[in-house]
């Protein structure tokens, strides 16, 4: 049976991770589960220290384990600490010898597509059997290469076997926010029913409820949520970044990307795509000229 | 046929057999005469006894009650038949003349009559008015079991054990006992021969129908309340329905299933129903046009004797071998749900039906339901989805099923489901806007089913679930009988319990932060995570609550609107009548309810409950204005505020005197008390003023308590203690002239005045105390006097050793010249309030004050009011100038939303199908590809300079996309923000654009007036060059919208010509400079000239003329003055800038001549080139700008637009597409 069933063990703390409760998953008593749970429920631990930015702890504590999962998770805490190629080369030997491991299948797949190799990523992730996180990944992956056609086909496919599980809500939603009309408020109501039941709420989930907000142009609502997300964990670059967004579009002019986003996070997306199309405008601006002086 | 679903017993007693029954039309009462002798009159409501009427003897059969009168009566084996007085408590006489026991007794609707039915086989009409038989009905040859008037019309109907059912006419008994009108002599003839007709002189009544059909004895007959329909139950177990016409009467049906003798039967007062009871321990209910059974109520141990109906409402009664019942056969409570400002509920006749609150208006039938569940059967409840604008209806039909709905965008009659989805389950409820959970409480699961009716998870609810409801997003409360718990649907985990006995009902708040949970007596108010705030008992079971918007509970018991705060203090609020109301909304004075399947307006007082409230929130403003505006806060407001520890405040309300100063004490308001004091002047009420002023340190009050008390020793000492010579001198005084010795000797101690103290001793032959005196104190004289007096000398007299002499102590302060000081601390913040001392409080400036917003009229008032300080704002920005007043722009660009609906193709990601094939730039910007964006604006409008669009491209590109944390541990997902968010269709959607033409209008255009007005010209050039930039990059949703931003980018080029004109005239040097240099003041002047050129609003024009009016005049251009000054009366406007330009007209008129030559010509038309601030005359060459359509000297062609800053002079391109 799968653990991370509605009725496994580890359903809860599954949830907690894939709703962005870290602090959840990491304080999650984990002592009454069974044996055979006992490891997913320690990478999940292990995972979400990454993610509260504990990945020396992490890469500390799975020194010298030789379970492919431990050693999996490692290559993700190197590369949270900005040494991508050791664990680009970590889970490439580890496809090698074990591939069919769904938890090296899952972090392996997330360490090589934040190296940038989606489709090494995504035949790795293709050997999944019935693994909704992989799902989850392999349509985040497809809507990131742009395929949204791809990323639906997959999502469909998992709601018939993964009904309603959280993931396959989420990972709806991702695709949901591509196709946009009726799908935005879909979208929408998944990520406030997490955001706004106080047992599932996370910042993530707020932002997220805040992006589909954005998108259905409810610009005061998207903002009550991202205060609220941001009130809550003040350096959360995602929701820095949406803030910023939200301003320009309710109108209060360009934004300065050199303000909290860039202290927090420097290579977040937002600036890093800004300043590329600010070179870009530079570059393409030097082709025109007046024909005269101005007298 | 649905046997035994819960029947709703409203009340039950325990007795001997209940044999009659009967209801009180209005009040909450039912007569029940035993088999004991004993009749018992109940309040149901309250379930409490009333009274016992114990007259008879042996059983009674029979009781009725009048319909108007304060009376009733019963008829017993006594075979006397008794009229009350339920007021006096006795009976009032006694009606004999039955030989046999009495089966029952009936008043008729209308006239003084009562009807009886005995076992002496005879049927008997009485005048209870002047206690007479007046009408003895035979024919029945066996006992008369059951004896009844027709509603309206003179009909008896009898049953009888000899298997017969009689209708009897007695219009004539009528026509002879009515008040002889018109009698003719004819009629008389008639009437006295009619007497003589029947043989068994039976002249009044007469047999109109047999029924015959019943095999064995027959024990009640009824009428139908309205249509020719009669009912009858019989020992042959058998319910028989006849009709009958005018002529003939005949059986219709037979309603089988009794199998005892049925005792009773009646037709349902608005149903089609026919009820009954019967030996075999049911009441049965039967369908009337069907005549098949409907429903089955069976007692486990008591035969029932008799059913009664209450005439008005949906109650029923019946009487058994140990008591009686009464009970409901439906729920009343119709389903509802309330969203926002609508209520939606359900009919009697199943009809879905919406109400607003805001316009107090019922919807037309959205929906019917006749389809759902049995006939009889109303929905349970209603549960509403304001997304799908779908319901959740429940039934307890067949079992337990639910519906869900989708109702009609507008209602027009009974419109039948299109598409309804439906299944198995005793509770339903949406949890979230695409999810709903169905309770099954046999199998005790949960299923949570999406809008498909697809389960997409199921659970199993904590042991016992009866029921579940709404618990917040994500959350169910679910309610087993004695707990109630949170239960987290994700988790599929109850996150937390309390333990609530027996929760019927959930209300949850306007805010969705508490919830009521109602139980029959108790209200429990809670959290949303299900921690316990308060919880209060109510005797009278509760029917029904909901919250008041600023967080009050109000609920309904039977008898009551009642409120209750959050902490659990909680009032009346109004009684109610008879009938159930259902509360669903409060609104201002408003309360909403449901009351016989209609919304319904209660009105009520907040005025309590609102100021409790604002008293638990120390929100004095609010308590202030309810003290104002609400004309009484009654008794229990004042011990409620003196219980709270509130007797300031309360003394805010109080008229009464001794309360008053009771309050006045407690609070320590000595002027308050002794103004009360003085007024109701009692000893008692003046000691307690003493001892609490002096605990002040008020010796003025404490000596006027004294001086009234007439305590001239506490006086004294009084003035003693505060040092008050004059005074103590006084009451050495008075207590002379009161004779008091002793008072006086005492004050001549505290005074010191010895003379005084001898003089009193003599007076009162102390002769030795008076010489002592005088001896110590040295007063030789005195000493003589004395000796002389008593005829005594010196020698004889042994002194014992004398002390010092007394010398009372000189005041060292003198504090009866003031009152202990205080600190000011005792006034409250409504004291101050209520003395005007709080600024913008006092009670005069808000005479409208209304604290409810009841009433719409402050908030125009508000409005005004700012916009007065809108004008003014503006007057002081116009001040920059120096130059008086201006009347405002007006702008009436009514720009509409920006949208476009043309893009498109296929292609990897949206931004680059935006840019793939939009015609317009900003697309392309948004898209960011910014290449193919310059080009279009290249090609379009000749655009060269793109740096300072750099700004604007990067706003339009950073507002394209947001940023969607997905997957733990990779960069969130880029999605793409459209501006037409209902399009789908990857070839329609486009990039939504930052600042669009309408907030460009309405933000920016006016920031840049206000800057010209407010003399901030640079930062003015810069917001209307920033106009130009965002106009340009940008797209407009129709042809009009085109046009509306041509009329936008020329204005704004305008402006910015004016302003950069202005600007360079400053930029010349200070007046000082310019006006000493000939060459400058030239071009100064002429600068400001042409300031005056550009195509501004009128007022702004005018602060141009004006200046340029100045300029010209202090050069002494007095031609040019007049110019200006002509130009700006031709104008209008501010009268007084209007003023200001008619005396420079009058000044410049004396001598219109110009100082200094300068290149202006007031007569000629011209332009100005925007680059060289020179004139470019009509009909000269001139280049242009394809963007702003600013002016050029065909020189600067080529050159980079000075107003846009961006394309290029002369160079024209397609034009600028905004709109595709």
């Amino acid at each position: 049976m799968d653990p991370y069933s509605a009725e496994g063990e580890l359903i809860n703390i599954h949830n907690h991770f894939h709703q962005g409760q870290y602090q959840e998953v990491v304080d999650f008593d984990t002592s009454s589960l069974s044996p055979e749970n006992a490891l997913p429920a320690r990478v999940l631990q292990l995972r979400a220290q990454i993610a509260l930015g504990q990945a020396e702890d992490v890469v500390a504590d799975v020194q010298g384990e030789s379970e492919p999962a431990l050693v999996a998770v490692g290559a993700l805490a190197e590369q949270a600490l900005g040494k991508p190629e050791a664990a680009v080369k970590t889970i490439e030997q580890l496809v090698e010898s074990s591939s069919e491991d769904a938890i090296v299948q899952v972090v392996g797949g997330t360490v090589l597509q934040a190296a940038g190799k989606s489709e090494e990523a995504l035949s790795l992730l293709s050997k999944h059997s019935g693994n909704l996180e992989a799902v989850a990944l392999i349509v985040q992956i497809h809507l990131v290469q742009n395929r949204t056609d791809l990323a639906l086909k997959e999502v469909a496919a998992a709601r018939r076997w993964g009904q309603d599980s959280l993931l396959v809500n989420l990972a709806e939603s991702w695709v949901g926010l591509r196709l946009g009309g009726d799908k935005y408020q879909q979208a929408f109501y998944v990520f406030e029913e997490l955001a706004q039941a106080p047992a599932t709420t996370s910042v993530r989930s707020l932002v997220s409820q805040a992006v589909a907000e954005l998108h259905l142009g409810r610009t005061d609502e998207a903002k009550a949520a991202l205060d609220e997300a941001l009130k809550k964990e003040p350096g959360f670059a995602d929701a820095i970044a949406n803030s910023l967004v939200l301003e320009v579009i309710t109108g209060k002019g360009p934004q300065d990307p050199k303000g909290s986003l860039a202290t927090v996070d420097s290579q977040h997306p937002f600036l890093t795509d800004l300043a590329e199309k600010s070179e870009l405008f530079d570059k393409a601006a030097t082709k025109y000229k007046a024909k005269a002086a101005a007298a | 046929m649905q046997a035994n679903s819960g029947m709703l017993t409203k009340f039950e007693s325990k007795s001997s057999r209940a044999k009659g029954i009967a209801f009180h039309p209005k009040r909450p009462w039912i007569l029940v005469s035993l088999h004991s002798s004993t009749i018992q009159l109940w309040d149901y409501r309250m379930g409490t006894l009333i009274d016992r009427f114990e007259e008879h003897d042996g059983p009674v059969r029979g009781v009725d009650f009048h319909k108007t009168q304060p009376l009733f009566v019963s008829g017993g084996d006594d075979y006397k038949i008794k009229v009350w007085s339920y007021q006096t408590r006795r009976c009032l006489f006694t009606l004999n003349g039955h030989l046999d026991y009495i089966r029952t007794v009936f008043f008729h609707h209308e006239l003084p009559w009562i009807v009886s039915a005995s076992d002496d086989q005879t049927i008997r009409i009485w005048n209870w008015q002047n206690r007479s038989l007046i009408c003895t009905m035979t024919g029945h040859n066996h006992y008369a079991m059951c004896a009844q008037f027709h509603p309206k019309e003179d009909l008896v109907v009898s049953a009888s054990l000899d298997q017969s059912v009689r209708v009897w006419d007695i219009s004539g008994l009528r026509k002879k006992h009515s008040a002889p009108t018109s009698m003719s002599f004819e009629d008389q003839v008639a009437r006295s021969n009619a007497n003589q007709a029947d043989m068994f002189g039976n002249t009044d009544a007469v047999v109109k129908f047999v029924l015959e059909g019943h095999d064995r004895g027959v024990n009640w007959v009824a009428f139908h309340p309205t249509m020719p329909l009669i009912v009858s139950a019989g020992d042959d177990r058998l319910i028989k329905l006849w009709r009958m016409s005018e002529t003939k009467a005949w059986e219709v049906d037979t309603c089988r299933g009794h199998f005892q003798n049925a005792s009773g039967c009646l037709f349902h007062p608005h149903q089609d129903l026919i009820l009954s009871a019967g030996e075999d321990k049911t009441i049965r209910v039967w369908d009337l046009n069907k005549r098949t059974a409907v429903n089955t109520f069976k007692r486990e141990n008591d035969r029932f004797w008799v059913i009664a109906a209450h005439p008005e409402i949906n109650l029923f009664a019946a009487g058994h071998d140990n008591g009686v019942m009464v009970f409901k056969l439906e729920r009343e409570r119709p389903a509802s749900a309330v969203y926002q400002n609508t209520l939606f509920y359900i009919t009697k006749e199943k009809h879905v039906k919406s109400y607003d609150f805001q316009k107090n208006a019922e919807s037309p039938t959205l929906l019917s339901l006749k389809k759902l569940g049995s006939p009889w059967v109303p929905p349970r409840t209603l549960s509403y989805n304001p997304a799908e604008r779908s319901v959740l209806v429940t039934s307890s039909a067949d079992g337990g099923s639910y519906e869900l709905i989708n109702l009609p965008r507008d209602g027009s009659g009974a419109i039948e489901p299109t598409e309804s989805k439906r299944g198995q389950g005793n509770s339903a409820v949406f949890v979230a806007r695409n999810r709903f959970a169905v309770l099954n409480t046999e199998r005790q699961t949960v299923d949570i089913k999406d809008l498909t009716n697809n389960t997409t998870r199921s659970f199993k609810p904590p042991a016992g679930t009866s029921d579940i409801v709404f618990g917040g997003t994500g959350n169910l409360l679910i309610i087993t009988p004695t707990a109630v718990h949170l239960y987290d649907i994700q988790q599929k985990k109850s996150t937390a319990e309390l333990a609530v006995n027996g929760v019927k009902y959930v209300v949850w708040s306007n805010d969705g932060l508490h919830a009521a949970l109602l139980s029959k007596h108790n209200v429990t108010i809670v959290t949303k995570t299900l921690e316990q705030v308060s919880t209060l008992h109510e005797t009278i079971r509760i029917k029904s609550a909901t919250w008041d918007d600023a967080g009050v509970l109000l609920y309904s018991t039977l008898n009551h609107v009642k409120y209750t705060l959050l902490n659990g203090d909680n009032g009346i609020v109004r009684s109610l009548d008879q009938t159930t109301v259902y509360l669903v909304r409060v609104k201002g004075r408003n309360l909403y309810c449901l009351s016989a399947g209609k919304p319904k307006i209660l009105h009520i007082d907040p005025t309590e409950y609102r100021f409790k409230l604002a008293l638990v929130k120390r929100n004095y403003d609010e308590m202030l204005k309810i003290i104002q505006t609400s004309s009484l806060v009654g008794q229990s407001i004042i011990s409620y505020l003196q219980k709270k520890g509130y007797p300031e405040i309360a003394l805010q309300f109080v008229q009464d005197p001794t309360t008053r100063f009771e309050l006045a004490i407690e609070c320590g308001n000595l002027e308050v008390a002794v103004e009360m004091a003085k007024q109701l002047d009692r000893p008692k009420l003046w000691t307690r003023l003493s001892t609490e002023a002096l605990a002040h340190g008020n010796h003025a009050v404490v000596e006027m308590c004294y001086q009234k008390l007439k305590s001239f020793d506490k006086l004294s000492f009084l003035y003693l203690a505060t040092g008050d010579a004059n005074k103590l001198a006084r009451m050495g005084k008075i207590a002379e002239h009161r004779g008091d010795f002793t008072s006086r000797f005492q004050n001549a101690i505290y005074t010191g005045d010895v003379e005084d103290r001898i003089q009193m001793f003599k007076e009162i032959d102390l002769y030795p105390l008076a010489y002592m005196t005088a001896k110590s104190h040295g007063l030789e004289e005195e000493v003589q006097a004395i000796l002389e007096a008593t005829g005594l000398t010196e020698e004889q007299l042994t002194l014992p050793e004398l002390g010092e002499p007394l010398t009372p102590p000189k005041p060292v302060v003198s504090t009866f010249q003031a009152n202990w000081p205080t600190r000011a601390t005792s006034t409250s913040f409504f004291e101050q309030v209520l003395k005007g001392e709080v600024e913008g409080l006092s009670l005069e400036d808000k005479p409208s004050a209304d604290p409810f917003g009841l009433e719409d009229g402050p908030a125009d008032e508000t409005a005004k009011r700012s916009g007065g300080l809108a004008d003014a704002d503006e007057d002081e920005d116009a001040a920059g100038w120096d130059m008086g007043d201006d009347i405002v722009p007006e702008v009436e660009e009514g720009f509409v939303n920006v949208e476009s609906a043309e893009a498109g193709g296929a292609g990897s990601s949206e931004a680059d199908l935006w840019a793939r094939n939009s015609p317009l730039a900003v697309d392309h910007v948004a898209g960011g590809s910014f290449e193919t964006a310059m080009q279009l604006l290249n090609r379009q409008v000749g655009a060269v300079n793109f740096a300072p669009l750099k700004p604007r491209f990067l706003e339009v590109y950073q507002a394209s996309k947001t940023y969607l944390p997905a997957s733990t541990g990779l960069p969130p997902l880029v999605n793409y923000v459209r501006r037409n968010v209902e399009e789908s269709d990857p070839r329609k959607v486009l990039p939504i654009i930052p600042r669009d033409l309408e907030s460009l209008a309405s933000n920016e255009l006016q920031r840049g007036y206000e800057c010209m007005k407010a003399n901030r010209l640079e930062d003015g050039l810069a917001i209307f060059k920033g106009i130009l930039h965002s106009v340009l990059i940008n797209a407009v949703g129709s042809d009009s919208e085109v046009a509306e931003a041509k009329k936008l980018i020329t204005s704004a080029s305008e402006y910015a010509v004016a302003m950069a004109i202005e600007l360079g005239r400053r930029q010349l040097g200070t007046q000082d400079v310019v006006t000493k240099n000939p060459q400058l003041l030239k071009r100064s002047l002429e600068l400001s000239a042409y300031f005056t050129i550009p195509k501004i609003e009128v007022p702004h024009r005018q602060l141009a003329l004006l200046s340029a009016m100045s300029q010209a005049r202090a050069a002494k251009n007095y031609n040019l003055a007049l110019s200006f000054a002509n130009r700006m009366l031709a104008n209008g406007g501010s009268p007084k800038i209007l003023e200001n330009a008619r005396k420079v007209k009058a000044q410049c008129e004396r001598n219109p001549h110009d100082a200094v030559e300068i290149e202006f010509d007031q007569f000629a038309e011209f332009d100005i080139c925007a680059a060289s601030h020179t004139p470019i005359y009509a009909g000269a060459k001139y280049e242009e700008c394809a963007f702003d359509g600013s002016k050029y000297l065909p020189k600067y062609k080529g050159t980079v637009c000075a107003v846009c800053e961006v394309c290029e002079v002369g160079k024209h391109g397609s034009g600028l597409k905004l709109f595709a």
